[in-house]
């Protein structure tokens, strides 16, 4: 005895250190979060390129990609060309990629893929930094140039520094119905001639200024690469929308590329052009952290339950919290003394909950037992075998499901559709099984035995749908050990149960 | 809370034994579970104490199946009272007891007319199941109909009152007299409502005792005190129980007797998980006195001595009975 005693305290010892230390590894090591972050946003972004190629002649394509310095994170991209060379070179703190071929003959048509996410918080990357001046942008001597100079005159006037001048050349060159801009635009009235021309203000000032391209992150609309102004004031860029002279770049905005350049250029082809489909997906922090981690914890991650196909993922979490329902029916049974029907039909019951909710779920349950036990006992009367017996128990709560779904649709009340699910066997057995109670040990043991059931099995219930509950055993499948290592402790507990404290009391009376 | 943990101390230190502990430190610890259907099958149980030549109460006949049914008549021909039993049926559930004939009809001992067809579907109804554990088919059992001694008529309402003695490893630990009342629609099982009556080991005379948890000196339907009286053939029904342990392996038992006006001490079935109600009705804990067991067992097994039964009843007699004696083991 005493050597199992021991091999029984060593078993525990080593589940608990090993569920332990495993969980440990998992938080502290591999940084896994404890709780359930909100679902981050993944963005897929196409951009497609379609031209028809010059016969016989080379081609090249370049095409301005994002550069990913500003706060996202590139988790797979692709570049979907049949027969070109592809090269992704750095120009001026943009990406440039080049597709490249000898020869293409017709409408060819080609793919860049992007598929990111927003940086996770604290590891924002040092952004590039920008020259704090610049020469002026010298224009010949002319009407422009009177233009220009008359201005800026009350630019600076309405200025106190360099981003209120900006805000203000911006806003001033809105203004379409003023002589001078009529004539700096000389008739051309598009963002990027608009822009054009507060650069050559601001030039005057000596304030550096640089466009920057965004592409706007929102799924399913047609768009085309949205024109910025930013300027750096020596310790961040400073973003300027170039229609109004807003300050500040909206969060949905991601700069595609920065500077004079096109968006494409194309050798040896015509007819070019760009179109962007962006789509988002919502997905799973910790998947994300296990997509964009690329090191030797990936090994790691792809043997946890996050390495199953989404729709088994879903299955295991619910398969993973019954260990711990089995844990609420053995505490309540060992260590308070509560009485339920069978070992384990409180935690079926708990599962059933799912699907029905608590509420709707003990309604049910009481209902469609009371009118089951009813039936049961006429049926009794019939002098019936068992198997034929439970056969028609079990039809019984099949018609009352359908009948209370019926109903409860008709009403327009939603949850009673969920019934169908509800496992009607184990109603059967239930009944069966409460209906023998009944009878053999009279209707008060039977009527405690049930309302035991009802309460394990919502106690069961309640704990296994913890949301931070179901992510933690999910993500920390050792804490399972840990578990174990406690159950394997009950199963050589020797102390009084809570109830049995109250069915000796007598015992200590004195007489 | 601070109340419970008080009672908790004063259980323990009473030796009162929990279900957690009777079953981690003796059900679990000294019963096999490939000896348990000897005792959960009343036949097997029977089959073995006749080979073992001790009393049981005459087999008329086993109904194996469906078929077998017809050969009822040729079973109760020639007896007037019989029993009708499953052979795994659990707390008197499922026994059928006549006591007459009426006009070729049989009656039960309330009085009720059983038909033959009330028979058969009974008889139907325990081979499919419905009484045994965890509901598996089954088999009936015909016997003799024990007809309890005159003694017992003051204290127990109808039934067959019985006694219980648990055993442990062949010593009998504490014994009780279990009484039917009305609640318990005479049947002698405690949960049903009967009455358990501690019966002092050493001498075989009842003591107070307990009905629903509570303890209790007088029987609620007769209102005759249960104390006090004497059982006769005590160290019969000891050597009865303490010999049970050979017979069936296990070595934490409740052996169940019942005392026949004609027959004397009878075993009627085993238990191997006995309820701890017993301690109730003995005002007395069994931990402690299962310890003092497993002591002497240790040191019995140091010497190398393997005990007779009577030796056992002579250890337990003297240890745990009331009355002292001079002890020839000890």
């Amino acid at each position: 005895m005493r050597s199992i005693n021991l091999h029984l305290k060593i078993l525990i010892a080593v589940l608990v250190l090993l569920g332990a230390s495993i969980t440990a590894y998992q938080i502290f090591g591999l940084g896994i979060p404890i709780t359930q972050d909100e679902t981050d946003e993944l963005w897929s972004i196409d951009a497609k390129v379609t031209f028809t190629a010059t016969p016989h002649v080379p081609v090249k394509v370049q095409l301005f990609v994002p550069p990913l310095t500003q706060g996202y994170v590139s988790l797979n991209e692709s570049f979907v060309s049949n027969n070109y060379g592809v090269n992704v070179s750095r120009v001026e703190g943009n990406r440039q990629l080049t597709w490249s071929a000898r020869r293409a003959k017709g409408d060819q048509t080609l793919y860049y893929r992007l598929v990111m996410t927003k940086r996770f918080g604290s590891d924002k990357p040092r952004e590039e930094k920008g020259a704090i001046t610049r020469d002026p942008i010298v224009l010949p001597e002319g009407p422009e140039r009177l233009a220009a100079e008359a201005l800026v005159a009350p630019i600076r006037q309405h200025s106190a520094d360099v981003e209120t001048f900006i805000s203000e050349a911006i806003r001033r060159v809105n203004n379409v119905n003023d002589d001078n801009v009529k004539l700096l635009l000389n008739g051309d009235t598009s963002t990027s001639k608009r822009a054009q021309i507060v650069d050559l203000l601001v030039s005057l000032a000596r304030v550096p200024l640089e466009k920057v391209h965004t592409l706007r992150l929102a799924a399913h609309i047609q768009q085309n690469p949205e024109l910025w102004l930013r300027s750096y004031n020596g310790k961040d860029w400073i973003y300027f929308n170039p229609e109004t002279g807003e300050r500040g770049l909206p969060s949905d905005r991601m700069i595609w590329w920065s500077g004079d350049g096109q968006l494409l250029t194309l050798d040896g082809g015509r007819k070019a052009n760009v179109t962007f489909t962006l789509d988002s997906s919502q997905m799973n922090a910790i998947r994300l952290a296990q997509l964009t981690n690329s090191s030797v914890e990936t090994a790691f991650m792809d043997y946890s339950l996050y390495g199953l196909p989404l729709q088994t993922q879903q299955t295991y979490q619910t398969m993973i919290m019954i260990p711990l329902g089995v844990l609420v029916i053995l505490v309540l049974r060992n260590l308070i003394g509560l009485q339920t029907l069978g070992t384990f039909t409180p935690v079926l019951i708990a599962l059933a909950f799912r699907e029905t909710g608590l509420q709707w779920g003990i309604g049910l349950f009481t209902v469609i037992t009371a009118m089951g036990l009813s039936l049961r006992s006429y049926l009794e009367h019939l002098r019936l075998q068992m198997l034929p017996r439970l056969s028609v128990v079990l039809t019984f709560v099949v018609v009352m499901i359908a009948a209370i779904s019926l109903f409860s649709h008709k009403l327009g009340l939603e949850s009673g559709l969920s019934v169908a699910l509800f496992p009607m066997v184990i109603l059967t057995m239930t009944i069966e099984r409460l209906s023998i109670t009944w009878e053999e040990r009279g209707a008060n043991h039977a009527l405690k035995v049930a309302i035991g059931t009802l309460f394990a099995g919502s106690l069961a219930y309640l704990l296994m749908k913890i949301p931070q509950l179901v992510y933690f055993v999910f993500t920390f499948p050792a804490v399972l050990l840990i578990l174990v290592g406690f159950m394997l402790a009950m199963g050589r507990y020797r102390g009084y149960r809570l109830t049995e404290l109250v069915r000796f009391k007598a015992l200590l009376k004195e007489d | 809370m601070f109340g419970l943990i008080k009672t908790w101390k004063a259980l323990s230190a009473r030796g009162i034994m929990g279900i957690n502990r009777r079953n981690a430190d003796y059900v679990l610890k000294y019963n096999k579970r490939s000896l348990y259907p000897v005792v959960d099958d009343k036949i097997l149980t029977k089959q073995r104490a006749i080979e073992a030549g001790i009393n049981v109460p005459d087999l008329y006949g086993i109904i194996s199946t469906e078929h077998d049914i017809g050969k009822i008549d040729t079973i109760i021909e020639q007896h007037q009272d019989f029993v009708v039993k499953p052979a795994q049926g659990a707390g008197g559930d499922g026994i059928l007891v006549i006591a007459d004939r009426f006009e070729g009809r049989l009656k039960t001992v309330s009085g009720k007319i059983v038909s033959r067809s009330d028979m058969e579907y009974h008889i139907s109804s325990i081979l499919s199941g419905l009484y045994s554990l965890g509901g598996h088919r089954d088999r009936v059992l015909i016997e003799y109909r024990v007809i309890p001694d005159e003694l017992f008529r003051n204290i127990s309402y109808e039934g067959v009152p019985d006694i219980r003695i648990i055993v442990l490893m062949g010593y009998p630990v504490m014994a009780m007299l279990r009484l039917p009342t009305r609640q318990s629609g005479g049947k002698a099982n405690l949960h049903q409502g009967a009455i358990g009556v501690g019966v002092d080991l050493a001498t075989g005379l009842t003591l107070r005792g307990t009905w629903l948890n509570a303890k209790i000196e007088k029987h609620p339907d007769t209102a005759h005190p249960v104390d006090g009286v004497q059982l006769p053939d005590w160290d019969g029904f000891m050597r009865l129980a303490a010999s049970c342990y050979e017979l069936s392996g296990l070595g934490y038992i409740g052996v169940d007797m019942v005392l026949d006006k004609d027959k004397g001490p009878l075993i009627l079935e085993l238990n191997a998980r006995p309820g701890l109600n017993i301690q109730i009705a003995n005002d007395s804990g069994l931990t402690l006195r299962a310890q003092a067991v497993e002591a002497r067992l240790a040191e019995m097994q140091a010497q190398g001595i393997v005990e007779t039964a009577e030796e056992r009843v002579a250890f337990s007699q003297g240890l745990f009975g009331h009355v002292s004696r001079p002890t020839a083991t000890l």
